[in-house]
């Protein structure tokens, strides 16, 4: 068996790390690409949202370098995601790739035996004892844990940072080295160090750069090839930004749910304006407004596929929350035809605003 | 107390249910106007612009009709079957007005679930104590509006002299005239016969599901793919006309469900928004008639309309 994932952000750097302790043949496809879109919208329903698209193109990467099972991760809310699995099994067998796919769904829809099964059938493969299969997953979940701290510290202090770049050259350095490195434990290490490495690069903190919430459609926000690298291009401007949604607060998400305790803090925060669990990732979209606005940042954007149905409802809510709560917001759509200098001269644009709109409270006080 | 009812979404389905409901209790019950142009400009300038066509026309319906209520009444409906669901915005969709349209007046906040009498009912004496504090008139109301409902039917059967086409499509497009471009009018004209969704058991469609891989999740993929189905294999049918909206998640999966598993047998695709030209789909739903005519001389293809067992459906 040999294993391929579709990507997520930097989730396959945990994957890797995971893999390679328990022993499991695998192949990571290239990262997101104009390649892999164009081969995943050829083989996809017109109208399908975006991550969607992606992912086909993901699968065929793998399976064209070897992988003869597809691993991923399903979830049966009332939006497309759930319905991912059933028609891309479809698209796979109809290109004539003999291709097994283990769909890891949430307990709560096939019940703790199957899920186990599941997982089993993954597990079976390592020749590792029990014990340390687990000792594999602590591992592999530490790592994500570092990795999305990394991050979110790299964007934290782009504002700040005295040579403009630097968090942005040492997060790209990160992923770089912790790829090339196949043994497991030294990677977590690589990981460590780095994160020491990112808190104390030379900073100013008395400047006062912007600080954008990003927020939105779940796998657009993460995965940078679908938003346009929007985390990279906001780092350039020495904006600071920060996204509650990452791998690790997914993982934990859908664990907690299994005994509603999930993201208590963003959820309270949505309900004023959506009291109720619509799709998607709608509420937390909200929530993540409504928090920054209370933590006085200077605005938000908010990102997601064409057509994506969750996200059209947050839409439409959010003027309601800038108005109230007065927290500039710009919304993003996009799909493969987004074009990067209309949505870059956006993303300018609204940074101006933010720009202004400052000055204008400043010296009226 | 002036009760607001929308003409959109699903009240194609359940318009007897709020209707018997309300005017039960005694209220003055303002529904909006058929779907017309006004309408449609208006739903397009609230709502916002990723929206699909039915979300912005039920927008138009409700800024129709705010000035005229008390009380609106924009159904939260989250699910019509058991473990099924309709659509996020549907979920969404008092928010959705809220924010959308400036002065709305009081609107139904709550969830609804059709197919849950208990939850049904907890809707009803919510929704009903706007209008009245009597626990009993509620309950009077609620049993005689359930009743309504059942005895209420959508969706429309004809035979034809010589073709059948299934009309498919969400019962909230394919049943408005406006939205549909008045296509029954057409294919009548044409004496073509026509058949719905719902003139398929609810039984045969879960049958004819069980062949995916996962179960459906939301009602109207089951119902409409698994009539498709079904009537194809009855042989009732010579093509299928699927009235879809742009930006409609759910459409473009149903359609790819059909797409896979009929293989090359008719189906036309009319996509909808609002600038969607009614000359355009004439050409093209006239293009497709021909071909489906020629098929039938050529092939001696000739299903046969007159067989099919109508089976109630709608209850609430
Ligand atoms: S949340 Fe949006 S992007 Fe995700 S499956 Fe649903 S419609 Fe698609
Ligand atoms: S099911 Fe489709 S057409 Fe209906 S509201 Fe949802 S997105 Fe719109």
């Amino acid at each position: 068996m040999r294993i391929t994932i579709p990507h997520l952000g930097n989730v396959y750097l945990a994957v890797k790390i995971l893999f390679d302790s328990l022993g499991l043949d695998y192949v990571i496809p290239p990262l997101n690409s104009r390649e892999a879109l164009s081969l995943g919208s050829k083989y996809s329903p017109e109208e399908i949202c975006l991550p969607f698209k992606l992912m086909v193109g993901n699968y065929i990467a793998g399976v064209e370098s070897g992988a003869d099972t597809v691993l991923l991760v399903g979830s049966c809310g009332p939006c497309r995601f759930g319905e991912y699995p059933e028609l891309q099994i479809r698209i796979m067998k109809q290109l004539g790739y003999d291709v097994d796919f283990i769909v890891l769904d949430p307990v709560q829809s096939i019940g703790l035996n199957e899920l186990f099964k599941r997982i089993r059938k993954v597990g079976l493969e390592s020749g590792k004892s029990a014990l340390s299969k687990i000792g594999s997953v602590f591992l592999a979940y530490n790592a994500m844990r570092l990795i999305d701290e990394i991050e979110a510290s790299a964007h934290a202090i782009a504002g700040y940072e005295t040579n403009p770049g630097e968090a942005k050259n040492l997060l790209s350095s990160c992923k770089k080295e912790v790829f090339s490195c196949s043994d497991p434990v030294k990677a977590v290490k690589i990981l460590n160090q780095y994160r020491n490495r990112i808190k104390t690069i030379p900073a100013d903190y008395s400047k006062k750069p912007l600080k954008i919430a990003v927020m939105g459609e779940i796998y657009t926000v993460i995965e940078p090839f679908s938003n346009l690298y929007i985390e990279d291009i906001l780092m350039d401007m020495g904006v600071s930004t920060v996204r509650r949604l990452t791998p690790t607060w997914w993982l934990k998400d859908m664990l907690l749910k299994t005994i509603n305790l999930n993201s208590r803090e963003l959820l309270k925060a949505s309900n004023e304006f959506l009291p109720l669990y619509i799709g998607g990732h709608a509420r937390e979209c909200i929530g993540e407004a409504v928090l920054a606005a209370k933590e006085q940042m200077d605005g938000a954007i908010q990102i997601f596929p064409m057509g994506c149905m969750p996200e059209i409802v947050s839409k439409s809510i959010l003027p309601s929350i800038a108005q109230k709560k007065k927290l500039p917001v710009l919304s993003l759509v996009v799909d493969e035809m987004t074009g990067e200098a209309g949505y870059l001269t956006r993303i300018e644009a609204f940074l101006d605003l933010l720009e202004r709109r400052r000055e204008h409270v400043c010296t009226r006080c | 107390m002036r009760i607001g009812i929308p003409k959109g979404l699903l009240y194609y389905r359940y318009h007897a249910f709020f209707e018997t409901f309300f005017s039960e209790l005694g209220s003055e019950i303002i529904v909006s106007e058929q779907t017309n142009k006004d309408i449609l400009d208006m739903g397009v300038q609230f709502c916002v612009d990723e929206a699909c066509l039915p979300v912005k026309v039920f927008h138009g319906h409700a800024a129709s009709i705010k000035d005229r209520c008390d009380y609106l009444i924009i159904p939260r409906i989250m699910s019509i079957c058991k473990k099924e669901y309709i659509c996020p915005k549907f979920c969404g969709l008092p928010e959705m007005i809220i924010h959308s349209i400036p002065s709305v007046p009081k609107v139904s906040v709550d969830p609804l679930y059709m197919r849950n009498d208990k939850e049904l009912f907890k809707w009803c004496l919510s929704a009903g104590s706007a209008v009245t504090r009597d626990s009993a008139a509620i309950k009077k109301a609620f049993v005689s509006a359930k009743k309504a409902q059942k005895k209420s039917r959508t969706g429309i059967i004809e035979p034809g002299r010589r073709l059948t086409v299934m009309l498919a499509g969400h019962p909230y497009v394919v049943n408005d005239d406006y939205l549909n471009m008045g296509i029954f009018n057409k294919l009548r004209a044409k004496g073509i016969g026509i058949i719905t969704e719902e003139f398929v058991s609810d039984g045969e469609t879960r049958e004819e599901v069980k062949r995916l891989v996962k179960k459906p999740f939301w009602t109207f993929q089951r119902r409409i793919f698994g009539a498709a189905c079904v009537l194809i294999k009855k042989n009732l049918i010579n093509g299928i006309i699927y009235l879809s909206s742009f930006a409609c998640g759910i459409d473009s999966v149903i359609i790819d469900l059909i797409r896979h598993f009929v293989g090359d047998f008719p189906m036309l695709v009319i996509k909808l928004d609002e600038h969607t030209g009614e000359a355009g789909v004439d050409t093209r739903v006239e293009a497709f008639i021909d071909m489906l005519e020629r098929r039938v001389l050529n092939e001696n293809y000739n299903p046969s309309p007159r067989e099919c067992v109508l089976s109630g459906q709608n209850p609430v």
